[in-house]
């Protein structure tokens, strides 16, 4: 089914919002992305992942305790849920049967750069 | 705690911006989120680029799940949602009326934008140049020894370098000399080669006084050398299939096969020059910088920046004076500005057709006559429908609805009616452009950057007005009190509405009846000159060009005199209608005469009348030397002769001291060889037996399909590969009113829309005052009123307002045609009839609108009618 299909950023996002468990909110997940990935990502491109995300049911999320770094504006806490986990474990089985199943013929001499 | 950085806040520009569109529920977290942001990007990259990275993250959020979603729970929206939906509703209820009013309007609006966008065009000639404003063309007229004198735009060759030295004014000065009418045979080689008429030849100044841009090459040093050509892009595609030809070469076969080296590629001359071209090249005739005596060059200065025109203007005949002291008349010289020419310049030999500055104002005045009538023809429709809604205001007033939100309501119904008009419109006026192309000269289209605007503005001006209309019924409506408009008791305040109602329609009908009588007598003067007789048989007569690329021109008169299909064959240096060289004779008093130089058979061929006299003959040795001539009436009167001087020697003209003789030896019957605003000038034909530029032939009727390719097949085998070129003389006749032809077609149109208007208009009206007078006519008819009386008493009314505008239009008419008319050395009358037709014509158009409205409702059952209510 499409809703509950992961795309590519939004996975990352997903992962990201575990790695920093139990403190991801957007500013700090973007700072992640980019720093994990060496990609730039704008602010609303986290912010509508992750709405996106939470309309599909794989995150859930809470307004933190108002904090004065921010003008006493409170962050919104994300959580992965159950079916968030699924989602990233069925991706992680897809690629990883799929990464056993290439012959070695395949990627032989694809080395990379260093000698045999 | 550790010291706090001096804090910069973000843009609150931006933030304001953000708390407009972001939801609220998540306008907390992102401002924060956009905040924390700002400070750590702020601490890394500076406070100017973290501000505009700031916007450009809040940008960043204009994105589907962030914005505010305004559908829901609004008030607002919800209602403008019902008016959009009533409005609707309500065309589609009277889509008959809906339909009227969008179209007239629309129509309208297409023909406005339709003739603004043309007259945008003809306004905007030569403004692309380069300090348009600075380039002037200086001008000498002729004068002639009787102080006659002849505007020409011809100026002797030493002019433009004169002005240029002697006047600080003058920037820099150019002259320009056309082909005058020859064909240069050019081409890469032998085989690739092309007759051109658009060689221009120049100085090497004259990218300093015009701007065409170049695309290779360099302006500066284009036209430096002789033997150096500048071509267009579509001279260069048509020789080389590609742009990019600097470098290349090509000959001039007709020039004694010169090689000119192409140094510069510019852009097609622009439609909206008054010149064109394809190729430049530099002057090489000798001594031109001082010659005062050859009239065949154009001088065009550009002025240094603040010189003043007028001062140049006022120095001028006193230098002209000072550089040609051997004359004894000074002709006026004087400068126009060059965005002046296309339109005000009507001079001899201009390079170009050029417009007519009357014709742009009748264009615009019927431009407007036209969106006038039907904007008055949708406020007319307008307030008489609205009017029948009378009920429904009252009840949405017992539901409770406000004053405003009625406002609201008919202003809604009245955009949606001017929104569809002007797309609708803008088709239209489309769809016209792309159908009068041929009319026009020219392709135009809506679609194109400058245009679209135009049209942008007009439908904003137009949306104004509709919105106007809309608000007179809006408010109207929405001020009667709730109990009144419930019974549909329309207050007693209608009658001023229903008088300016009638004003408006007598307006109408007058617009109308102006443009009838117009159109009638443009094309009643366009008849009159199709059918003044020119003074010999210009059909059936077949002109073929080039002639002289003929390796023997002898040859081919005798093949074509053996075709069964040719009766004539004469030979010519001119086209009598087209152009003809012009030289002074006449002693003691010399007169400017026009001539061409024709053999005998050429004379038969015109089938000129000889008033005495008789034609060339080969039978006289004499006939081919010096000023033996042929002359038309008006050349006879004005050398001062008499026919009984015909065949006689007389003095004819001085040169160097020495008076030569001459004789007329015959005299035709005038004839018209320019347009008909001018009169019949002085006409002569001289007769020198050799091959000339032109062949004249004389077809007949039949077969003229076979007649025509035996012709070529001849050309062809004596022509050395040039290509057969030729037209029809009476075609070329028919050219000369083309200023005319192209008026009345505009006109009829422009006529037959507003008629089309007016009557939708009236017929509007008469649909309301019926409806009003339901009641009236069906007691009447009770009383025992008769069907045709009471029908009459409804149409008499709206024919009165009709018989008052036609009144009204008569005169003003009169005065309008008069005028134009004034301009035509051959004109029709104004006749009764024309005025007769208009007044019948509008009489008939109102009687069948009402009539038939009113006989319906005199037919019908009374009780019907006094039932209601």
């Amino acid at each position: 089914m499409k809703g509950t299909q992961l795309g590519e950023f939004e996975e990352l996002v997903l992962l990201i919002i575990g790695v920093l468990y139990p403190n991801a909110y957007g500013l700090k997940i973007r700072i992640e992305i980019m720093e994990q990935t060496g990609r730039k990502v704008a602010i609303g491109a986290v912010h509508s992942a992750l709405s996106r995300l939470q309309d599909k049911g794989f995150v859930k999320s809470q307004l933190a305790e108002a904090t004065h770094e921010r003008g006493g504006r409170r962050k919104r806490l994300f959580q992965i849920t159950a079916t968030g986990k699924q989602a990233i474990e069925k991706n992680h089985e897809l690629r990883n049967s799929l990464w056993n199943k290439i012959p070695d013929m395949a990627l032989k001499g694809l080395n990379y750069g260093g000698s045999f | 705690m550790s010291k706090e950085p001096k804090h910069i806040a973000p843009p609150t520009s931006a933030d304001r911006f953000l708390s407009l569109f972001c939801r609220s529920e998540l306008l907390e977290e992102v401002k924060g989120d956009l905040h924390e942001c700002f400070g750590i990007e702020q601490e890394e990259k500076g406070t100017f680029r973290a501000r505009w990275l700031y916007w450009y993250h809040v940008l960043h959020f204009l994105r589907p799940f962030a914005i505010k979603n305004k559908r829901q729970n609004s008030n607002i929206i919800i209602m403008y949602k019902s008016y959009f939906k009533f409005a609707w509703r309500n065309i589609l209820k009277h889509k008959g009326s809906a339909l009227m009013n969008v179209l007239s309007l629309s129509v309208g609006i297409a023909c406005f934008v339709f003739i603004f966008i043309y007259l945008k065009g003809e306004l905007g000639y030569d403004k692309f140049h380069q300090d348009a404003d600075r380039i002037h063309r200086v001008v000498i007229d002729l004068v002639e020894s009787d102080g006659k004198i002849l505007p020409d735009a011809t100026t002797p060759p030493a002019l433009a370098p004169a002005l240029k030295t002697n006047f600080a004014e003058v920037e820099a000065s150019v002259r320009i000399f056309p082909g005058w009418g020859t064909k240069f045979l050019m081409g890469v080689n032998e085989d690739q080669k092309f007759y051109e008429e658009g060689l221009i030849r120049t100085d090497s100044t004259f990218f300093d006084v015009f701007s065409f841009p170049f695309i290779h090459g360099n302006a500066e040093t284009a036209l430096n050398n002789p033997r150096q050509l500048v071509i267009t892009r579509s001279a260069a595609l048509k020789y080389f299939n590609r742009v990019d030809v600097v470098g290349e070469v090509l000959t001039v076969f007709s020039m004694r096969n010169a090689k000119v080296k192409i140094t510069g590629v510019i852009e097609d001359v622009p439609e909206n020059s008054h010149f064109k071209f394809d190729f430049l090249t530099r002057l090489t005739f000798r001594d031109l910088d001082d010659n005062w005596g050859w009239w065949n060059y154009y001088t065009y200065v550009k002025l240094a920046n603040g010189a003043d025109v007028n001062g140049l203007q006022a120095k001028l005949p006193a230098f002209y004076e000072r550089s040609r002291p051997d004359q004894d008349n000074y002709a006026p010289i004087y400068t126009q500005a060059i965005t002046d020419i296309h339109l005000k310049s009507n001079l001899k030999w201009e390079l170009g057709t050029n417009g007519n500055m009357s014709n742009i104002y009748i264009f615009g005045a019927l431009a407007l006559f036209v969106l006038l009538i039907s904007c008055i023809n949708y406020l007319n429709l307008t307030v008489a429908g609205s009017l029948k809604r009378m009920k429904e205001v009252g009840v949405r007033k017992v539901f409770g609805a406000h004053r405003q939100s009625l406002i609201s309501q008919f202003l809604i119904e009245a955009l949606l009616m001017v929104i569809f008009s002007v797309l609708l419109g803008g088709l239209l006026a489309e769809f016209i452009f792309q159908n009068t192309a041929d009319v026009l000269g020219k392709e135009m289209s809506i679609v194109d950057s400058e245009n679209l605007l135009v049209f942008g503005l007009i439908a904003i001006a137009v949306l104004v007005v509709g919105l106007l209309t809309g608000l007179y019924p809006a408010l109207h409506l929405s001020s009667f009190k709730v109990s009144n408009a419930v019974k549909g008791i329309v207050s007693k305040s209608g009658k001023p509405a229903l008088a300016l109602r009638k004003s408006l329609l007598v307006i109408q009908f007058a617009i109308s009846g102006v443009m009838i009588i117009g159109t009638i007598v443009v094309f009643q003067q366009l008849r009159h000159l199709q059918n003044t007789e020119l003074g010999f048989d210009a059909e059936q007569v077949l002109m073929i060009e080039n002639a002289n690329a003929l390796s023997s021109q002898e040859t081919l008169k005798t093949e074509l005199n053996k075709m069964p299909g040719v009766s004539e064959v004469g030979a010519t240096t001119g086209v009598v209608g087209g152009q003809n060289w012009t030289t002074t004779i006449g002693y003691p008093d010399e007169v400017l005469l026009n001539y061409v130089v024709a053999d005998p058979e050429f004379m038969s061929v015109m089938d000129f009348e000889f008033v005495a006299g008789r034609n060339f003959s080969r039978e006289f040795a004499t006939d081919v030397q010096g000023n033996n001539i042929i002359v038309n009436e008006q050349g006879l009167k004005e050398l001062g002769l008499s026919l009984d001087d015909v065949g006689k020697p007389i003095p004819i003209t001085k040169q160097n001291d020495t008076i030569r003789n001459g004789s007329i030896l015959g005299v035709v019957k005038d004839f018209h060889f320019t347009n008909f605003k001018s009169e019949i000038k002085p006409f002569g034909f001289y007769f020198r037996d050799r091959p000339q530029s032109h062949l004249g032939i004389k077809l007949s009727t039949a077969n003229l399909s076979e007649t025509m390719s035996q012709i070529e097949s001849a050309w062809n085998d004596l022509a050395n590969g040039a290509p057969f070129e030729y037209y029809f003389l009476d075609e070329s006749y028919g050219a000369m009113n083309a200023q005319e032809n192209k008026l009345l077609n505009i006109m009829s149109y422009l006529t037959f829309l507003a008629i089309f208007i007016a009557f939708i208009g009236m017929f509007a009206i008469a649909n309301l005052t019926i409806k009003d007078k339901r009641k009236e006519i069906a007691i009447r008819k009770v009383l025992g009123a008769s069907t045709s009386g009471v029908s009459n008493m409804i149409t008499s009314k709206f024919l009165t307002l009709v018989l008052i505008a036609n009144l009204i239009a008569g005169p003003l008419a009169y005065l309008v045609m008069q005028q134009w008319l004034d301009g035509f050395a051959y004109r029709t009358s104004l006749g009764v009839t024309v005025f007769a037709i208009a007044i019948v014509s509008t009489l008939l158009v109102a009687w069948f609108t009402v009539g038939f409205q009113s006989f319906k409702a005199a037919i019908s059952n009374p009780v019907k009618s006094l039932r209601q209510d």
